[in-house]
């Protein structure tokens, strides 16, 4: 097993051809350096991932009210990229309706879902300014519906993701916000070189729930659910069951502060148990400059745990679930002392990319401060992204194949070119973005989609269990990114497996000696 | 100042001569805040009796209140023309000439003075700086609570020591301690592989130099290669296996490198070198929860805060042993534990905005 490392291509598909505008200003406004989602999804169902990049926009110096951003100008666009049977990609940007992204808005991430369960994946822009959520026609357009579904939030919201918390077959919307700031109450910070200010700067501010009508709007149950009672800076959002309880709970990662876990009660409410569950802080108790995170099993032992990116000198942050509703802060024994310890993390990853059975970790990565290296020499702005594989619970440092050091920002994670092999999106700041195609190799594997009925359309939030492992269906994670809603798994040498699945309904399905190297989708079937 | 004004005070006392009648009016103006007149009034004195010493005196010390050293020197001159053994007055013209910043005319007069918090100063900025730490340290042990005395002492035993090693590095530059200075200011810069580069040239030069390993794994600490660090901690433990502090390191290293039966024994014998360090005993907890010996880890922690219940650390204990008792379902005691870590993050203004 896992005698052929993965090999990945570093590519500039044709076609591809964007480049995120952040427009870094002497101001040091702290968004110029936090934007760059990127979503990889099938927005016309032709069996292709497509690529939505999400700009930023641009800056005056200093800037002036009312806060506009040119968004109107083609550059600034933010762009939808159909990929063809080629494996290149054409823009598609003005005719899918995606162009005119609000002059107000200085765009920072993106999350998929299809919240009216009419097969077709629809998109939640997250911005500074207002949100915007568009609907999948199911023509190849988009129709901007935000004024109508009530999401337009406002502030400053950052990653967001679609998820069914009271399992009643609507995904509804979690939107992180990380600040109280707007760009007339900036600072800059620093002495003898400005920087981008500490996030304990500026004043916390709560995160956003969306509870899904059914009917094409939302309700802000932000305050009735408990989720306004906690306020944070949170940068990153991810989704899992882990206390077994057949409810999806949430991860928020925080910057410069404690990280949220919030239980889900099953009657609309959460409890916010990150401390006493022992994923709050490091086991010295310390805070984290949370970032990027993700909720999935890492060690195999069914259960989901937390990963989250940070800062140099803090080290990734993995909390092993303990199966009692308690986590174990285990970032040193799974190897990420020495492989994270002088990196900057943000999108991330548990894939598994060399098809051994176990996931492995994917970090784009880069410092917050663009004159890192002038405060302290030991650090760096561009840092190549972090691939380690995963050899029975433990990360080993592997080749990425980006050679030339970039800002990452946002990752995502997806069968590109449907080969059963896991390829990458990784975006750069003020940068293009690179794709990382998987050479793969000679294990097997079994890609599966969801088609719920009673559930969700696309199972978000099924537990699937194939051969041992689990992974929770979920888009979210990483950091302001969307990631394939296809559930992947490798299988090694075997050459078939066990498909155990939990849907959100709470049925039970097992599907027996599935062929490896496929595919498959499965329907959720009837409640008996 | 008070004993020049005294010495006019009891001339006045027998005479009434014009001279002398001037030097009182302007006593009286400098007593009664006018320090205008005082210089007027002195100033007529000196015109009338240029061997009145007392009015020149007198004249020197209200223009050095007025912080108009440069006109206070030349009738404070002209006095010790007249009586070179004022010793008041050699105190003020090495003030005034200190101030103006010729320490090296002031310290005559400062030493005639025995002023040796000023002289001090005045040595310093001369440059004679053995002189200077000498009489600093001596005004030091007498008053221990003058910042202004600290910093002096200070500034002068620091660059006593640059001198040194500037010395060292001038004629030895090729010795090992040469290169591991060289190596201490680009680790201070943060250049770890300038530093890195004299660090391993000093050991080339001199494998058994003591502490050597020690800073240059501290140097791959603080650079996050644990891997190297390692290497280096261990190497100095072989080095001097009676040091607590490079056991301790050893420790560290390999606990960042999830290495933790190797760090517990690391620990354990940093412990046994040098007993009740906080740190260790910290550290050795932590090693010990990592590797499943939840019972060692509590000890441990239960032990720093017997040392200290305060601090940070004494927080980290409190928040690990809660954590103990958490995963042994002791409920209570977890949120005892809780409660005062969360209570020295308060007192440490650490806690979050977050209403819990």
């Amino acid at each position: 097993m896992g005698l052929v490392l993965p090999e990945f291509d570093v590519k500039h598909p044709r076609g591809l051809d964007f480049k995120h505008v952040n427009s870094p200003t002497p101001q040091k406004y702290l968004i110029e350096t936090m934007g760059g989602g990127v979503a990889l999804f099938d927005y016309n169902n032709d069996g292709l991932l497509d690529i939505f990049l999400v700009n930023s926009g641009q800056l005056a110096n200093p800037m002036r009210t009312p806060e506009t951003f040119d968004r109107n100008e083609p550059r600034n666009w933010n762009r939808l990229y159909r990929q063809n049977a080629d494996g290149n990609f054409t823009d598609v940007t003005k005719d899918a309706g995606l162009a005119n992204a609000g002059d107000s808005n200085y765009g920072m991430g993106v999350a998929v879902g299809d919240y009216d369960n009419d097969g077709f994946p629809d998109l939640y822009v997250t911005n500074y300014g207002k949100n915007i959520l568009y609907h999948n026609n199911g023509d190849g357009t988009f129709t901007d519906v935000t004024a109508r579904a009530g999401v337009a939030a406002g502030g400053w919201s950052c990653s967001a993701g679609f998820f069914d918390y009271d399992n009643d077959g609507h995904l509804d919307l979690f939107v992180t916000r990380y600040m109280e700031w707007d760009t007339q109450h900036s600072k800059i910070c620093g002495n003898e070189w400005h920087t981008y200010c500490p996030p304990a700067t500026f004043p916390a501010t709560t995160s956003i729930l969306y509870r899904n009508r059914g009917d094409g709007t939302f309700e802000d149950v932000s305050q009735h659910s408990g989720i306004a009672s906690s306020k944070g800076r949170a940068l990153g959002v991810s989704f899992a069951d882990y206390d077994d309880d057949g409810l999806t709970d949430i991860f928020v990662s925080n910057d410069g502060m404690r990280q949220f876990l919030f239980h889900n009660n099953g009657n609309g409410t959460f409890t916010e148990r990150g401390l006493e569950a022992g994923a709050a802080l490091t086991a010295d108790g310390k805070p984290l400059s949370g970032m990027g995170t993700v909720f999935q099993d890492y060690d195999n032992d069914g259960r989901p745990d937390i990963l989250v990116t940070v800062l140099p000198r803090e080290v990734y942050a993995l909390f092993h679930n303990e199966g009692d509703g308690s986590f174990s802060y285990r970032s040193l024994e799974a190897g990420l002392g020495t492989l994270t310890a002088a990196s900057s993390g943000w999108g991330v990853g548990l894939e598994d990319f060399d098809n051994d059975g176990w996931k492995d970790l994917f970090v784009a990565q880069s410092h917050v401060l663009d004159n890192v290296e002038q405060i302290d020499a030991m650090l760096h702005y561009k840092e190549t992204p972090l691939f380690a594989l995963n050899h029975q619970g433990r990360f080993e440092r592997a080749d990425s194949g980006v050679a030339t050091p970039l800002a990452g920002r946002g990752a995502a994670f997806g069968d590109l070119n449907n080969d059963g092999w896991m390829d990458a999106v990784v975006t750069s700041l003020g940068g293009e973005p690179l794709v990382l195609m998987n050479h793969g190799g000679t294990e097997n594997w079994l890609t599966i989609s969801l088609r719920g009925t009673h559930s969700n359309r696309d199972g978000l939030g099924a537990r699937v269990k194939v051969n041992g492992q689990v992974r929770f269906a979920t888009t979210a994670g990483s950091y302001i990114s969307a990631s394939d809603k296809r559930l992947h798994f490798g299988l090694g040498d075997a050459k078939l497996s066990t498909v155990e699945i939990r849907w959100p309904s709470g049925v039970n399905q097992v599907l027996e000696n599935v062929k490896a190297n496929q595919f498959l989708e499965v329907r959720e079937p009837e409640k008996r | 100042m008070m004993g020049a004004v005294m010495l006019g005070w009891i001339a006045l006392q027998a005479s009434t001569s014009p001279a002398l009648q001037h030097l009182r009016t302007g006593l009286d103006a400098e007593k009664s805040g006018q320090p205008d007149a005082a210089i007027v009034e002195f100033q007529k004195a000196g015109e009338l009796d240029p061997k009145l010493a007392a009015a020149f005196v007198d004249l020197g010390a209200v223009l050095i209140e007025k912080r108009d050293y440069a006109a206070a020197i030349p009738p404070l001159k002209h006095a010790l023309e007249l009586d070179p053994n004022l010793e008041a007055t050699h105190r003020l013209i090495g003030y005034a000439l200190l101030a103006q910043g010729y320490a090296t005319e002031a310290i005559p007069h400062l030493e005639k003075a025995h002023e040796d918090d000023v002289l001090g100063i005045a040595l310093y900025e001369a440059g004679r700086l053995q002189e200077a730490s000498n009489v600093l340290q001596k005004a030091v042990a007498r008053n221990p609570n003058d910042p202004e005395l600290l910093y002096y002492y200070g500034r002068v035993s620091g660059l006593l020591s640059k001198q040194v090693f500037d010395e060292l590095e001038a004629r030895f530059p090729d010795s090992a301690r040469a290169h591991e200075m060289m190596a201490q200011d680009y680790a201070a810069l943060r250049d770890v592989p300038a530093a890195e580069h004299e660090f391993l040239e000093g050991l080339r030069l001199r494998p058994q130099t003591a502490g050597l390993h020690l800073e240059l794994g501290e140097l791959y600490a603080r650079a996050q290669d644990w891997n190297k660090a390692e290497e280096q901690f261990r190497l100095e433990t072989e080095l001097q296996p009676g040091s607590a502090e490079a056991y301790y390191r050893l420790g560290e290293a390999l606990l960042q490198l999830g290495k933790f039966g190797e760090a517990r024994v690391a620990l354990v014998h940093s412990d046994q070198l040098k007993q009740d360090m906080p740190e260790t005993l910290y550290m050795l907890g932590k090693a010990a929860a990592s590797d499943g010996d939840s019972a060692l880890a509590q000890k441990c922690w239960t032990h720093v805060l017997k040392l200290e219940n305060d601090t940070p650390l004494a927080a980290q204990a409190h928040f690990g042993l809660a954590a103990i008792y958490r995963k042994q379902g002791k409920t209570a005691d977890a949120d005892r534990e809780m409660e005062q870590f969360r209570k020295l993050q308060r007192n440490a203004g650490q806690e979050d905005q977050s209403p819990k």
